[in-house]
């Protein structure tokens, strides 16, 4: 009892002086919520709307900032690209887990080594091949590299080698294929890692602005990081559209961030102490 | 043996595996390097049609530009981030690990800026840091310092204003992959410890923060390199700026090839980059032998 009530005296300020610390990280997202529900005289001066404003809102969203477009442009590049970059790298991942053939570690090395590559020295060649194939300024350009993954290549080998060797083997000698373990017996262990990866790549392409920057050039096939920057640049006074705009290009990740909490954080810390 | 000769005899089945996954690396990734290690031998633009090698010119003229020195300064500073955010990180893994109520809630709260990372919150910050009236400056004026500073509007400090936002979006980061390290400590070792009557802070520095040294080692290779490469950020506030003050290393690269479309001295910069992490993983191979206590 003496113990509880002593564990109780440590834990009750820590987990307030933690909530207060919580609280701090994420005051830029309040005070974007609260701003975009402001007139533009209460911007800076108050830390609250007086009334709930919903104009900045529907500005954003149905004024000549059309985000809609926005958002089926970044659905629709994230979305293919996710599920081909899942499905090529779990494809890959059973190749070099469970085949064997001449040449496979070698491969592997070079895929090893492709991760050290920084997107900087790929980014100019990719712009003038595109050119020459005529995918610059298509979303082609950002969903087909997208769909190779080789950080996806690694976590999913990764899982699919602590699956028990005998499984697999004795589905064999009973007469099944690779496409069939594949299929049938591997992708559905593997599902928790293929969840993870799954929400990190899409949170990747969801957020990504550099690629978009490099390869697209017309506003109709802006994804939302392009399309929050052109709003931005041409109302830099419009703090309020700014900070709804900022909303609509955040709250997604927000909801798919409470959605797939266990499987980010598991995702993410077991893919860095395994290292 | 047995289980080799099964992978084996479907060996050609299994290169079908890895064949489609392999043509795309091989289209945007192999390829695309080799050609961009040519072009640096170039004085390619692509406005130009007419190019010709021009040998290790792109080289000497990079050591000889004051801006790419500027850059290397920029990309340090930028670096600070990386260490501050972990120590940061440690110290809040700590406590998130010790007993504490809403455990999920809290930790999603420090976490939350990593998952939303990129343009919008870049954002957010530029308005927070506004120096006329933003809040943040608002606020220092009200705990009386007359004239704070102008943050990224000033050459100055807008580096290190970068390095605040930075720090921000990977603290949540660092801390999940802490916590996952720390309760990988058995408990036993560290109630030893306690009942020879050391403190809890000499329990921490002496145990904790040894036992976790892999993770620090690890958390410190893969944060200066992921630093090295970004520039989102950067881009979506200053976009370089102000005069030059932000360009770093990464977006030095993006501006020279996009900007003055001068794509041969851009490879050039790029595979100096390549370079500098180059040295970064192999200290890593080396370093994860020697300096790392299990």
């Amino acid at each position: 009892m003496n113990e509880k009530a002593g564990n109780m005296k440590v834990k009750l300020p820590v987990t307030i002086i933690m909530f207060v610390l919580g609280l701090f990280m994420i005051v830029p997202f309040l005070w974007m919520v609260s701003t975009s529900f402001q007139t533009p005289t209460e911007v800076f001066k108050n830390w609250l709307p007086s009334s709930l404003n919903w104009s900045n809102h529907i500005r954003v969203w149905t004024g000549s900032y059309d985000f809609v477009p926005y958002y089926l442009n970044s659905l629709k590049i994230s979305i293919i690209g996710t599920v081909g970059a899942v499905f090529l790298s779990a494809l890959a991942a059973y190749g070099f887990s469970r085949t064997s053939f001449k040449g496979r570690d070698g491969l592997f090395v070079v895929y090893l080594s492709m991760m050290m590559i920084p997107p900087q020295v790929l980014f100019v060649p990719k712009f003038i091949m595109f050119n020459w194939v005529g995918i610059y300024n298509t979303h082609w350009a950002l969903i087909l590299p997208a769909m190779f993954s080789i950080f996806g290549v690694f976590m999913l080998r990764q899982f699919f080698m602590s699956i028990p060797k005998e499984i697999t083997e004795s589905a064999f000698l009973d007469g099944a294929g690779h496409y069939k373990i594949f299929f049938r017996l591997v992708l559905p262990l593997a599902k928790p890692a293929i969840a993870t990866f799954a929400i990190l790549d899409f949170s990747w392409q969801w957020n990504d602005y550099e690629n978009a920057l490099v390869f697209l050039q017309s506003p109709k096939l802006y994804t939302i990081p392009l399309g929050l920057q052109n709003f931005i640049l041409e109302n830099n006074v419009d703090y309020n559209g700014m900070m709804a705009a900022s909303s609509a290009a955040i709250i997604p990740m927000i909801i798919i961030f409470f959605v797939g909490q266990k499987y980010i954080i598991q995702g993410i810390s077991s893919s860095a102490v395994k290292g | 043996m047995k289980r080799r000769s099964w992978m084996e005899r479907q060996g050609w089945i299994g290169m079908t595996f890895i064949l489609p996954n392999m043509i795309g690396i091989l289209l945007f990734f192999v390829i695309p390097a080799i050609y961009s290690f040519v072009l640096m031998f170039t004085n390619y633009q692509f406005s130009n049609p007419n190019w010709q090698f021009t040998g290790l010119d792109n080289l000497k003229q990079l050591f000889h530009d004051d801006n790419f020195y500027a850059s290397i300064k920029y990309t340090m500073i930028f670096l600070i981030s990386v260490p501050v955010s972990m120590v940061l990180a440690f110290i809040v893994a700590l406590f998130l690990n010790r007993s504490v109520y809403l455990k999920g809630l809290i930790r999603g709260m420090f976490f939350l800026p990593y998952i939303s990372s990129g343009v919008a919150v870049a954002f957010v910050w530029m308005l927070l840091f506004q120096p006329s009236q933003g809040p943040i400056n608002e606020m220092l004026r009200w705990i009386g310092i007359a004239s704070p500073p102008g943050w990224f509007a000033d050459t100055d400090t807008a580096m290190y204003a970068i390095d605040i936002v930075q720090i921000w979006l990977m603290l949540g980061y660092n801390m999940i992959i802490y916590l996952a390290a720390l309760q990988e400590i058995s408990t036993e070792q560290l109630e030893a410890a306690r009942i020879d009557g050391a403190s809890t802070f000499k329990i921490t520095w002496k145990i904790v923060w040894p036992l976790v040294s892999p993770t620090t080692f690890l958390l410190m290779i893969t944060g200066l390199i992921m630093t090295m490469k970004s520039f989102s950020i950067i881009q979506a506030i200053t976009a370089g700026g102000p005069s030059g003050s932000t360009t770093v290393l990464s977006l030095f690269v993006y501006k020279t090839a996009f900007g003055y479309y001068e794509m041969g001295y851009a490879s050039a910069i790029s595979w100096f980059l390549f370079a500098v992490i180059l040295v970064i993983t192999v200290i890593q191979w080396v370093g994860q032998k020697r300096w790392v206590h299990y």
